[in-house]
């Protein structure tokens, strides 16, 4: 069984106008997504600005309240049982934020920012809880001295860090990392992402990345999941996807990937001017009227595609 | 002992350290400072020995007396020690000063946190019902209030003032909240499990001290003006419980203004002197909580 299993998840945001403040209509951030982690990989969630991918995270921690669908975890449904499941699955599913300078409370050192889920959910003696932060920062390569400093005394690797050691603190199962390295400058991601690898290996744990960036998922992730308008447009193995792209979008996505050697550059551009065309041009059959990806379709075992077709 | 120096050297200021240079690099505010906690030493430190009975007693045979020795700053109509009653007056008038702020301050924080914290519905009827109150003719109903209430006490006049005047730090509260829960640390906390509660008052609260300073300092010399104004209008303290109001009142007789300084004149000062100070102060500190306009 996944241990994480999302069934069709739609996530709509009302748009308010008109002179009472009526819903005049719906953002349709993420518009029937399902997907599913096996426990101790890690899935990448990529797409464009805008493409829901950011929402289907928050969504699933609980940040954005769920229009429709269900969110299983470990089996459970985390919608049902009010309050007190998702109290309880808080424990076992942490988030990894985007910005490590808007995360982190300035107003609080270190020690009171990692110790905060200790203190929500063990309890502790103040000399365990500062042995536990210190092991905690040790693990995420700070030194323990650390402890009393306040965020502004770190550089974003340091604070991403910090973040890092919040979220892992609770010995969580699954980890939702919302573009954790996109803030950082590129020696620090390397750095960072490759950190994370080596604490998944450590505390077996299963990541939902997401992120722009088709690089870092490459380097990071078993499944990718390719997101536009809120819809999958193509599901599979990190090999499926960039070895056999089917969809057009992803094959145009994977196109954008800059290539470092100069003497290909005239190929290149080439290739993407003819994947350009060949997006262009196919634009219409593999999107509907409103410009949406249609159903997805298995291909292979691993490999979904939303191919256009009657059934759609 | 060395190590022990570098490490404390290593720490960042703290926000209290950031308010102090600010003031005692601010020539003026830092003399204001020290002119304010001397004057609430001097007062609240002789009016322990003062007997208030006695000064407001009614003595007949020392009408209008000008400055002596015995009567540092002369007497009034009913032949009353001027210098005691300001002493006396002083302190009522920062008392009530300092309770009205921090109730108001106290009740503005709490309506504040909620309605920006929670936004939306909640948000909606707080502000409604802050828009009902600053619509409300205030220094009107106040007047009504303290004409109806028979006997009332520094307690009592500070719920009246109170009633009326905890609007403006709500709103502002409300609006530094809205902006501040949007950062992605309250989010943080949610997913780590903090309550609401506990995330409104540790987490937010610490981020918005600086402006709550700020706002109450202010809040201090607009609320004794206000108390100042009343009393001199007749609707604030009677006679027998002073304050700098009712001494400046006195000069509502045309006599006792032309003639008569030591009535009126030492109160009068010490209202513009208490302003000005408390107002220096409030600047240096609204200077600290912004780097950009630092001096220190």
């Amino acid at each position: 069984m996944a241990l994480l299993d999302i069934k069709d998840l739609k996530v709509h945001f009302p748009i308010r106008g008109g002179l009472f403040g009526r819903a005049v209509g719906e953002v349709k951030a993420v518009d029937g997504v399902s997907l599913s982690i096996e426990q101790g990989s890690t899935y990448g969630l990529v797409g464009e600005s805008g493409s829901g991918k950011t929402t289907t995270g928050r969504a699933i921690i609980g940040l954005n309240a769920i229009t429709s669908g269900r969110v299983m975890f470990e089996g459970k449904d985390l919608n049902e049982g009010g309050k007190r499941s998702l109290l309880n699955a808080r424990r076992d599913v942490q988030m990894i934020f985007q910005d490590p300078y808007s995360s982190l409370n300035p107003k609080k050192r270190v020690i009171d920012i990692v110790a905060e889920p200790l203190r929500n959910f063990e309890r502790l003696s103040a000399q365990e809880e500062k042995r536990r932060v210190r092991e905690l920062l040790e693990q995420v390569g700070l030194s323990a001295e650390t402890i009393y400093k306040y965020p502004h005394e770190f550089s974003g690797g340091q604070r991403q860090r910090i973040g890092i050691a919040r979220a892992i603190a609770l010995k969580p199962k699954l980890i939702i990392a919302d573009e954790p390295v996109s803030a950082l400058d590129v020696s620090v991601q390397a750095q960072v992402l490759n950190f994370m690898q080596d604490i998944q290996k450590e505390l077996n744990l299963t990541y939902l990345f997401i992120s722009h960036d088709l690089g870092i998922i490459r380097h990071m992730c078993d499944h990718i999941g390719i997101m536009y308008k809120g819809r999958h447009v193509e599901q599979g193995t990190t090999s499926d996807i960039f070895h056999n792209p089917q969809h057009i979008y992803t094959k145009r996505l994977l196109a954008a990937i800059p290539d470092i050697d100069p003497t290909e550059r005239e190929k290149q551009r080439q290739f993407r001017a003819a994947v350009k065309a060949e997006y262009d041009q196919a634009y219409r059959d593999y999107f509907d009227e409103e410009g949406l990806a249609y159903s997805l379709r298995p291909i292979s075992s691993t490999h979904l595609v939303a191919l256009p077709g009657k059934g759609g | 002992m060395s190590k022990l120096a570098t490490a404390e050297a290593d720490r960042s200021p703290s926000g209290w350290k950031i308010i102090w240079r600010e003031i005692v690099r601010d020539k003026v505010a830092f003399a204001s400072f020290l002119f304010l906690g001397l004057i609430i030493v001097f007062v609240y430190g002789i009016s322990l020995v003062l007997d208030q009975k006695q000064i407001v007693t009614v003595d007949l045979f020392s009408l209008y007396k000008p400055p002596s020795a015995e009567f540092w700053l002369g007497t009034d109509y009913g032949g009353r020690d001027v210098f005691g009653q300001l002493i006396i007056g002083t302190r009522n008038s920062l008392s009530i000063g300092i309770i009205v702020t921090l109730m108001t301050g106290i009740i503005g924080i709490l309506i504040g946190l909620l309605s920006g914290y929670f936004g939306g519905s909640v948000d909606n009827v707080f502000m409604r019902f802050v828009d009902f109150f600053m619509i409300l003719p205030t220094l009107m109903i106040v007047i009504a209030f303290v004409t109806a209430v028979p006997k009332y006490s520094i307690i009592s006049f500070s719920l009246i003032m109170t009633a009326f005047l905890w609007m403006g730090i709500a709103r502002l509260i409300r609006s530094k909240a809205l902006q501040e829960r949007e950062l992605d640390y309250i989010q943080a906390s949610r997913t780590l499990g903090s309550s609401h509660l506990k995330i409104m008052f540790t987490q937010l609260l610490p981020n918005l001290s600086s402006i709550i300073i700020v706002t109450m300092t202010l809040n201090l010399a607009a609320n004794i003006g206000l108390e100042s104004g009343l009393s001199f209008l007749g609707f604030g303290f009677p006679e027998s419980t002073p304050s700098l109001g009712t001494l400046v009142s006195y000069a509502r007789n045309p006599q006792t203004l032309e003639s008569r300084w030591w009535i009126w004149l030492p109160a009068s000062v010490l209202i513009l002197v208490l302003m000005l100070s408390i107002n220096n102060v409030g600047q240096a500190l609204k200077r600290a909580t912004d780097a950009r306009q630092r001096k220190g």
